[in-house]
This record gives structure tokens, C-alpha cells and sequence, in this order.
């Protein structure tokens, strides 16, 4: 034993523990952003290729087709939601047409808000990572910084944690790190969306912080509500599942349904400017400890 | 020609824990069974571990955990850390205690990477989110046991590129 404590290995062994841990606090104060940009400019070229030759392979298989029973079972349901949605869209049009004439009698002009995007592709998902977080192969020279959402034509999917020069680390919906402010758009109901580990297991996220005598009902549609600046308003975030009764107190709570499948998505647009971003950040503020109080138990 | 054989060799297995790298991050590439993916660069690296002397197998360890780290957190060097000392120790305990053959492989990959994913959870997971036991029943341990079952496959193919890369020092 003895020995060994002497031998010139222990010594490397005990300058790599001191050297790592240096590293260790190094990056978890400063964030570690130059080395972390250093590794991106060598791995980032060869994750594309990968994930670009693994998705072209993908599609020339066809691993992911469906039967001719699912593809009926598709047609029948996107034919009823098809009709549903003409239904809606006829009463958006006549409800457009007086909103645009009411305008011009009241002269009320409006400026489209100008959204900055940029897209980018996921080139890695860690299997350490519990919440299916993801890296995209777009980062700072590309405009994109910490805080800009992420989101795909389906709707929101994520934010951007950590911006290094070729990439971007983004953190999905689905986690618990991610808190959205958001809002039914038929009851105008207002919520929270913050993702756990049993819901984030099943694809699912959690509405919570309504009444008691919520009416959100099952097929409602929530999008973000654009409170706090971080996120713009009116993205699709999912519909409502079920409304349960929440496990502490006689608030209840809304189990969503994703509009994008958050652990597969491959293509993304990071919105890197939006109309209010940055504006009453504080707005939306949670006691982390009330939330895990409630998973806890 | 010792020290280049020697050369090679590092540079060959530098070039697998990229490679598996790559394949581990890589969206879609290896199949999800029951919602987690293995993480194929902690049995590469403790099968590297077994073929070499201690400071190299902790420098390989470190490069392992670093790529480990840069995947998936905003702190590196904790992989890093764990995975280098284990490599360490695992070198040391084939080198003086027992024998480089399958059942030692699966042995030291078990203990290994039971403590990786370990420290992963009590330090990534248990003091940041909440359901920590659910989190370790649907996730660690899934990921533990498709990892292990990678531990074999990584050990001959190492077996085979140390015996090929070594003749001169044997």
C-alpha cells in the first residue's frame, strides 16, 4: 500500500483529481462557455454528418411507416378534425371580416410584430439527459443566445440554455428546469407549464395554477401567453388531456398533450428576437419548493 | 517500434470514443428501449482501462468523461472525474488482483458503471428535480442495464486492438 501512495502513478492520479476538480468549479461559475465553444467547432461538423446520414437512412427505410390499418385509423381522424377545423375557420372568417371593419371605422392601425428566427437541426441528444434535452448545430455566430425559444411549426418545443460559438444546448418542454406562462385560448384561462419526470416519461406536460372551478376541458388549445418576456405570445404549446385535482391543495391542474413529439424532434427555428422580449421578467415567479413539495408527495 | 505500436494504439482508441461518441449522441441511431438510450462511452472506457497501465487508462478515462460532460451538462469535468479514477482503479485491480478475460470485464463494468450512473443521479438529478426514486426506476436503471449489456462487445473489440497494437511489448 505503501508503495503504491509513493509510486509515481498515485501522484498523476492526485494531480488529474485536483486539475478536474479545478475544471469542475472552473465551469460551474463561469459557465466554461470558451471550452465548451472549443469542443462544439471540433464535434459539431461530425454530429451533422452523423445525424444527417442516420436521418437520410431513416427515410430510405422507411423504419418509421405505418400500416395500411394506422393509415386508415390516420385518415378517419385527420378527416373529422378537418371538418371540425372548416367549422372554426368559417367563424374565424365572418369574425375576421367585422374585426377588420371595425378597425377602419375606429382608424385603429396595427404593425405586424417582426419575429427574428433562425433554424437549425438537432445534432445530439444525450441519453444522460432525464428531460430529452437536445443540442442544435447553431449557435452564437449564428445569433442565438441563452433564453431564446425554440420551436418547430408545431409549436414550442424548448430553450436555449447555453449558446457556445457553432452550438447550442436546449433545454425541452418537457423539463422541469422550463417554466411557460400560458393561456387557454377559448377560456383565457392562465396557467404554468413546467414539465416532471412521470409526466415527462409519458410525453406529457403539466398545466398547473388553476382554480378550482377551472373550465379548461379536454381538446382545449393552450398556447403561451407572452407574460414575463421570455417566450412571445399565441405559440402553440398542446392540448388538454385531462383536468386533474392537484395532489396538495383544491387548485387543479391540466395534463397537456404536446402538439411536437419533444423527444424526436430533428428540425428547429430558434426565435432570436421577438416584440417584448426581456420585458417583466419577474413577472411569472414560482416557489421551486411548493412544486417539489407536490411531486414529493 | 514499441513506442509506435504504443502511438497507434492510443490513437485508435481516441478514435473509438469519438466514433462512440458520435453514435451515443447521435438522434435516432441507436434504438430507445423502454424511453433510454446506453451510454456507450463509460464500458469503452473501462474496457480500455483493463488493457492499459493506470495512467494511461485515467487519461483515457478523463477523455472519455469529458466527451461525456460535453454531451450532456454545462459543468465539465465531473465525468471526468469519476470516470478517470475508476479507470485508475480498475487498471490497478487487473493489473494486481485479476486476470483480463470476459467475466472480469463484465465484473468491473458492472461496479463501474453502477457508480457512474450513481453519482450521476445523486448529483445531476436527486438534489435538483423532484421524484428522484421514480427518476432512478424509469431511467438509471434502465440506462444501467442496456449500458451492461454493451460491456462484452466493447471488451473484445479493445481485447482485439490491444493484442494487435502490442505484439512488441508482450
Amino acid at each position: 500500500m505503501n508503495e503504491f501512495l509513493k509510486g509515481s502513478s498515485f501522484k498523476v492520479l492526485v494531480i488529474a483529481v485536483v486539475v478536474l476538480l479545478g475544471l469542475l468549479i472552473y465551469t460551474a461559475s463561469a459557465g466554461g462557455s470558451l471550452i465548451a465553444s472549443l469542443l462544439g467547432f471540433v464535434s459539431s461538423p461530425m454530429q451533422s454528418v452523423a445525424t444527417e446520414i442516420t436521418g437520410n437512412v431513416t427515410e430510405f427505410l422507411d423504419i418509421d411507416g405505418l400500416t395500411k390499418g394506422e393509415l386508415k385509423e390516420l385518415v378517419g381522424s385527420l378527416q373529422e378534425e378537418n371538418s371540425a377545423l372548416l367549422d372554426r375557420l368559417v367563424e374565424y372568417d365572418s369574425v375576421l371580416r367585422e374585426n377588420q371593419q371595425l378597425k377602419t371605422q375606429l382608424h385603429i392601425s396595427q404593425e405586424a410584430p417582426e419575429i427574428e428566427m433562425r433554424s437549425a437541426s438537432v445534432i445530439g441528444r444525450d441519453p444522460n439527459d432525464v428531460f430529452y434535452g437536445f443540442s442544435i448545430n447553431a449557435g452564437t455566430l449564428a445569433g442565438i443566445s441563452t433564453g431564446d425559444p425554440v420551436i418547430t411549426s408545431r409549436g414550442l418545443v424548448g430553450i436555449v440554455v447555453q449558446a457556445s460559438a457553432t452550438t447550442s444546448k436546449v433545454n425541452c418542454l418537457l423539463s422541469e428546469d422550463v417554466e411557460v406562462s400560458a393561456i387557454s385560448i377559448d377560456k383565457q384561462e392562465v396557467g404554468v407549464v413546467r414539465g416532471n419526470v412521470t409526466m415527462a416519461s409519458s410525453g406529457l406536460l403539466r398545466l398547473g395554477f388553476l382554480s378550482s372551478e377551472t373550465k379548461l376541458e379536454p381538446g382545449d388549445i393552450i398556447t403561451t401567453s407572452g407574460v414575463g418576456g421570455v417566450y412571445p405570445p399565441k405559440l402553440k404549446i398542446g392540448q388538454v388531456q385531462s383536468i386533474e385535482k392537484s395532489e396538495t391543495d383544491v387548485s387543479r391542474y391540466a395534463v397537456l398533450k404536446p402538439f411536437e413529439d419533444l423527444s424526436e424532434v430533428r428540425e428547429v427555428q430558434v426565435i432570436t428576437s421577438f416584440p417584448g422580449q426581456g420585458e417583466d421578467e419577474n413577472v411569472v415567479e414560482l416557489d421551486p419548493g411548493q412544486d417539489n413539495q407536490e411531486d414529493a408527495e | 517500434m514499441k513506442d509506435l505500436n504504443r502511438l497507434i494504439r492510443y490513437l485508435a482508441y481516441t478514435l473509438e470514443l469519438l466514433v462512440l461518441f458520435m453514435v451515443q449522441e447521435t438522434p435516432g441511431l441507436l434504438p430507445a428501449v423502454a424511453g433510454v438510450r446506453p451510454v456507450l462511452l463509460l464500458p469503452a472506457a473501462v474496457a480500455i482501462a483493463m488493457f492499459e497501465e493506470e495512467v494511461p487508462a485515467l487519461a483515457f478515462g478523463i477523455v472519455a468523461g469529458l466527451l461525456c460532460d460535453f454531451g450532456f451538462s454545462r459543468v465539465l469535468g465531473f465525468h471526468a472525474l469519476v470516470l478517470g479514477a475508476l479507470c485508475f482503479f480498475v487498471s490497478l485491480l487487473v493489473r494486481t488482483r485479476m486476470q483480463a478475460n470476459l467475466v472480469t470485464a463484465a465484473l468491473n463494468g458492472a461496479w463501474a458503471l453502477a457508480l457512474t450512473l450513481g453519482a450521476q443521479w445523486l448529483f445531476f438529478y436527486y438534489f435538483r428535480y423532484s421524484q428522484p426514486g421514480f427518476a432512478f426506476r424509469s431511467h438509471y436503471l434502465p440506462k444501467y442495464l442496456y449500458t451492461l449489456l454493451f460491456i462484452p462487445l466493447l471488451y473484445l473489440l479493445n481485447r482485439g486492438l490491444s493484442g494487435a497494437l502490442d505484439p512488441a511489448e508482450k
